[in-house]
């Protein structure tokens, strides 16, 4: 990649909920960069947290969840940041985009979104073309008229049949399918620079998924607009992704470009989810789910998170809780949060394995992601 | 289908309703003691006249041939005559009802217009102070006898501020001569208002309670929805996404509340009527029970009926005005 | 591992609709706590009015007290609260609350109305539950014509304005307040008949009804064992709620001279007798009607509180 400016650099992520359980911190120090014209791929089981940084970079967590640290940077502008009060508390510092702005200025207009949930995600009660009409009257400062044409034109690339007809029809007349065409009709017809899509496709299936990517290829083509695209299949990541970042409780376990990922795979648990899933390039027989269930964010293991699964998991990995760290021997960056490799100078070749916990799970279990 | 025709079918299958409305009070009526005969007559009337005039309203025939005559005149119109007032029953009841609909529709229009902002604050608001406060009166308000803050209305405003009338109605279309101290249409206008105030609150706080209970919960489940999140994600300004995106969901929920609290209206209606004394459809009731004027009660229940019936439908067409969702089609 | 989980489920399902579990939830809720508490002061209140009037002939009112219905000899007819005074004098120790138009004590008529209001939350609403949630389980569980012709007179009762109702009834049979009684549990039977009918319409597609069906079970221990107490939560919830309601239509028809009759007295009636003497002593027309609010408010919480118990979907 380019050592250009990034597009968008989140660094140190920090965002959790106060529960009656306890604190969850459903991101735990999340940093990563988009180029311009990038597709990033966030990649994860449910509740590793992909979904609340999205949320977070867009300022809709709701309460009881708050961002309590880290740093958003967005074209060279301070989205957010914290400093340390005059008693030591954590504040969002001066340089952070106040509310309003950032509601007038970024959402929408600079960073859009596409819903995770085609049937969920459009207002009942308004008509398909005059939800896209707002939006885009309001990003675009186009005059009601101009907005209807822009919108129907967007619909129309979207491939929606007819959409002068189907303006004034109202969403529960549309397919999941069409809902979300429109969802990502509603992202692109506000020409941002960079829209954050949240699994777009995973209520899709698999022939309209495969539609909906490719139409997406092809609209990145023509308008060279950057994505993050959240998803848990790597199959998807494959596709449309230049690089990837996985997450896992909340913290980045590995970070290359979308072949090194692939074919240089340097942490266990990007190994574990190419084995649990169908490839392109392996056949079914060869899958292998991932032991045990992903560790509830409120309550994470000591240590690396992943050790009570990682079937390389060594003493060493109860004390230590790897950073993502650049573990490249190509040149090109690549990071893992894994104690196995040499960056990190703690002797995991001399650690004894753990063994006993792998015998506490199941044979049949399977990655947890699932249909939400 | 449209809304015209579902209109008409839903106005037709309120006619089974409505006959059962009749037979049950026609059959709940002449299980009351002694013939109505008797009663207009009075104690010492002798023997003959009271066959006399038992057949001249009918009261020798067997009951069911009196059921089927009653259902069957009902249907043309016709509600019988009241004994006590000497008039066809529907005479009186045309003379009535529009106080009774007056009063109703004040005291809806306070209630919606005071909980639906209230609601909303409360919602937007979550446990602050001010969600609290609203959250007690709405409380208070479900819990309170209506005929009770009637009284405490004429207490203070009526006799110790002396700046309300506590007496009867004054309809807008009385004849000016007949208001007292009024020489235009303005001065009875002014009466109507001044005298409608009390009635309307007393009866409407309790629905407004009850909306605004609802509205709060139904606003709060609608702004915690992926829609609003889509609308925020875009950009939409908060006070356009409560007023416009939220606003419109959050109301189907309140427009069935208001369905539901149609028959406590109506029911608080002749409590209300008869604390302020206005003569509508509540103090009819009363009064023709108190007379045993049989006619009379028969004729004011169905009109009770009816009231609710065509209130219950306005609810239903307003909120299929509201949700695109709702089809007809497979409606029965 | 599966099938623990589930089992599992299946054990917290269970306590979840215990009534212990129930009950410590509840009592966790400081407002359903205080609401408990107050119903628990009106019940020993009714029921230690109810013991006196029925089986002692009003001796421990008389001798503790005053007694509810005889003219209070000696004393002065509407007397102001303690404190206050009007034109009938000042306010007594005696008679905190003051006294009524024959010189009575309306703290102990008070004490006494309350059994009225005890006795119709109970009752009434009682006959109503059962009657309207077997009305309700008959019809939703067997459909067809059994659930046309329940229904189609469900809907008619619902369509009469309950006030109107039970007037029309009052009219019919008399205006004592057994009548009123019967009156307020005709007209819950169609709220309960409602409410169960759809929990049962929602329950019958159940995997363990089909079960049980398939296995023979005779419809009236389905609808007994298992369709009867899945429905439980909400059914809780409306009587509790509904114990309010008919509260405040009791008292409406006692204010209207329905119900209870003189000099037997009832809080609706009370303010009927108060409602003449608002200008010289407006406390009179209070007091009864606080009384009412207070009750009906507690039952209302109470309900409140179950509801967010029980049902965990409608908290917020
Ligand atoms: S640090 Fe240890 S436990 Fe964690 S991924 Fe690496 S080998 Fe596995």
């Amino acid at each position: 990649m380019t050592a250009s400016t990034p597009l968008l650099s989140v660094d140190n992520l920090q965002t959790q909920f106060e529960t009656a359980e306890g604190t969850v911190r459903a991101v735990d120090g999340i940093s990563f960069d988009v180029h311009e014209g990038e597709t990033v791929g966030l990649v994860g089981e449910s509740g590793a947290g992909k979904s609340v940084a999205i949320s977070s970079i867009l300022r809709l967590v709701e309460s009881p969840g708050e961002i309590v640290g880290g740093e958003i940077r967005f074209q060279g502008e301070t989205l957010l940041s914290f400093e340390e009060g005059p008693d030591g508390e954590r504040r969002r510092s001066p340089e952070t985009l106040s509310n309003e702005e950032f509601r007038r200025r970024i959402r929408g207009r600079e960073i859009a979104t596409i819903f995770q949930d085609p049937m969920e995600s459009l207002n009942p009660v308004f008509t398909v073309g005059s939800q896209l009409q707002e939006f885009i009257e309001i990003n675009r400062e186009l005059p009601p008229k101009d907005a209807r044409d822009v919108a129907i034109e967007t619909l129309r690339e979207v491939d929606i049949p007819k959409p002068e007809d189907r303006f004034d029809d109202y969403p529960h007349e549309f397919s999941g399918g069409m809902r979300q065409r429109v969802l990502i009709a509603m992202a692109i017809a506000c020409q941002p620079s960079l829209i954050l899509a949240d699994e777009p496709t995973t209520a899709l299936d698999v022939t309209v998924e495969g539609q909906i990517l490719n139409m997406v290829s092809n609209l990145q083509d023509e308008y060279g607009t950057s994505f993050v695209w959240v998803t848990h299949d790597l199959a998807v990541v494959a596709d449309i992704c230049d690089r990837v970042n996985v997450m896992y409780l909340g913290q980045m376990a590995e970070q290359a470009n979308v072949h090194d990922l692939f074919d240089d795979t340097k942490h266990p648990y990007t190994e574990a989810l190419l084995n649990s899933v169908p490839r392109p390039d392996k056949t079914v027989e060869s899958l292998t789910p991932i032991e045990g269930v992903m560790p509830e964010a409120i309550d994470p293991p000591a240590g690396c998170r992943f050790h009570p699964r990682c079937p390389d998991a060594r003493e060493v990995c109860r004390e230590i809780n790897p950073d993502a760290r650049n573990v490249s021997d190509t040149g090109r960056p690549h990071n893992a949060a894994c104690v196995k490799h040499d960056a990190f100078d703690v002797d995991y070749e001399h650690s004894a394995p753990i063994k006993s916990e792998d015998d506490e799970f199941g044979e049949d279990l399977q990655v947890t992601e699932g249909s939400r | 289908m449209s809304h015209l025709r579902y209109t008409i079918k839903r106005l037709l299958q309120a006619i089974p309703v409505l006959i059962g409305i009749s037979s049950i009070t026609f059959f709940l009526i002449n299980a009351m003691p002694g013939s109505p005969v008797e009663v207009m007559l009075g104690p010492t009337a002798s023997e003959e006249l009271i066959a006399a005039a038992e057949e001249r309203y009918g009261f020798d025939q067997p009951i069911h041939v009196r059921y089927v005559k009653y259902i069957l005149a009902a249907m043309g119109g016709d509600l019988g005559r009241s004994i006590h007032y000497g008039v066809p029953v529907t005479t009186k009841i045309m003379e009535r009802l529009p106080v009774t609909l007056l009063l109703l529709a004040s005291s809806f229009a306070f209630a919606i217009s005071v909980a639906i902002p209230l609601g909303i604050v409360s919602a937007r608001r979550r446990n602050q102070p001010v969600d609290h406060g609203s959250r007690v009166v709405s409380l208070i308000g479900v819990s309170t006898p209506n005929f009770w803050i009637g009284l405490l209305l004429i207490i203070v405003f009526g006799y110790h501020l002396q700046v309300l009338p506590s007496n009867g109605l004054v309809m807008p279309l009385t004849p000016i001569s007949e208001v007292e101290g009024a020489t235009s249409r303005l001065d009875v206008l002014v009466q109507t208002a001044k005298s409608l105030i009390m009635p309307t609150i007393a009866l409407g706080t309790l629905q407004m309670a009850a909306v605004s209970r609802i509205e709060r919960s139904s606003m709060l489940e609608v702004l915690g929805r992926d829609y609003i999140k889509l609308a925020r994600a875009f950009g939409v300004k908060e006070s356009v996404i409560t007023r416009k995106h939220a606003f419109r969901n959050a109301q189907l929920p309140v427009v069935t509340i208001i369905g539901l609290q149609l028959t406590s209206a109506l029911g608080g209606a002749v409590l209300t009527e008869t604390v302020f004394n206005i003569n509508g459809m509540g103090r009819l009731i009363i009064q023709a029970v108190r007379t045993q004027d049989y006619a009379l009660i028969m004729g004011t229940t169905l009109f009770f009926g009816v009231m609710f019936v065509i209130g219950t439908l306005v609810t239903d067409l307003t909120y299929a005005y509201l949700d695109p969702r709702v089809t007809y089609e497979g409606e029965d | 591992m599966a099938a623990e989980t589930e089992a599992a489920d299946g054990e917290e399902y269970e306590s979840r609709v215990g009534a212990s579990y129930t009950l410590s939830r509840l009592l966790q809720d400081t407002s359903a706590r205080i609401s408990l508490f107050l119903i628990a002061i009106i019940s020993a209140g009714a029921l230690f009015a109810f013991v006196d009037a029925e089986f002692l002939d009003y001796r421990l009112a008389e001798t503790y007290l005053y007694h509810p219905l005889r003219n209070n000899v000696g004393a002065r007819p509407l007397l102001p609260p303690v404190g206050l005074s009007n034109q009938f004098g000042e306010g007594v120790m005696a008679h905190p609350l003051g006294t009524d138009t024959r010189g009575r004590d309306i703290a102990v008529r008070l004490l006494y109305g309350s059994r009225i209001a005890i006795q119709i939350a109970l009752v009434s609403t009682t006959i109503g539950v059962v009657v309207g949630t077997t009305v309700g389980a008959v019809s939703g569980y067997y459909g067809g014509w059994v659930d046309d012709v329940l229904m189609r007179f469900v809907e008619i009762l619902y369509s009469i304005p309950f006030l109107v109702l039970v007037i029309a009834f009052m009219a019919a049979f008399g205006r004592e307040l057994i009548y009123a009684m019967i009156g307020v549990s005709i007209i819950s039977i169609p709220i309960f008949a409602r409410l169960i009918r759809s929990e049962v319409l929602s329950i019958r597609e159940e995997t363990y009804v089909e079960a049980a069906q398939a296995a023979g079970v005779k419809d009236r221990n389905i609808l007994l064992r298992h369709v009867i107490p899945n429905s439980f939560a909400p059914v809780v919830v409306q009587t509790t709620l509904q114990m309010g309601t008919n509260i405040l239509i009791v008292a409406g028809l006692s204010f209207l001279g329905f119900g209870a009759q003189p000099p037997t007295p009832s809080w609706g009636q009370m303010l009927s007798i108060a409602r003449n003497y608002m200008l010289p002593a407006p406390w009179f027309s209070v007091w009864p009607g606080l009384a009412i609010l207070v009750t009906v408010m507690a039952f209302n919480i109470l309900g409140d509180g179950l509801r967010d118990t029980l049902d965990p979907r409608l908290e917020n």
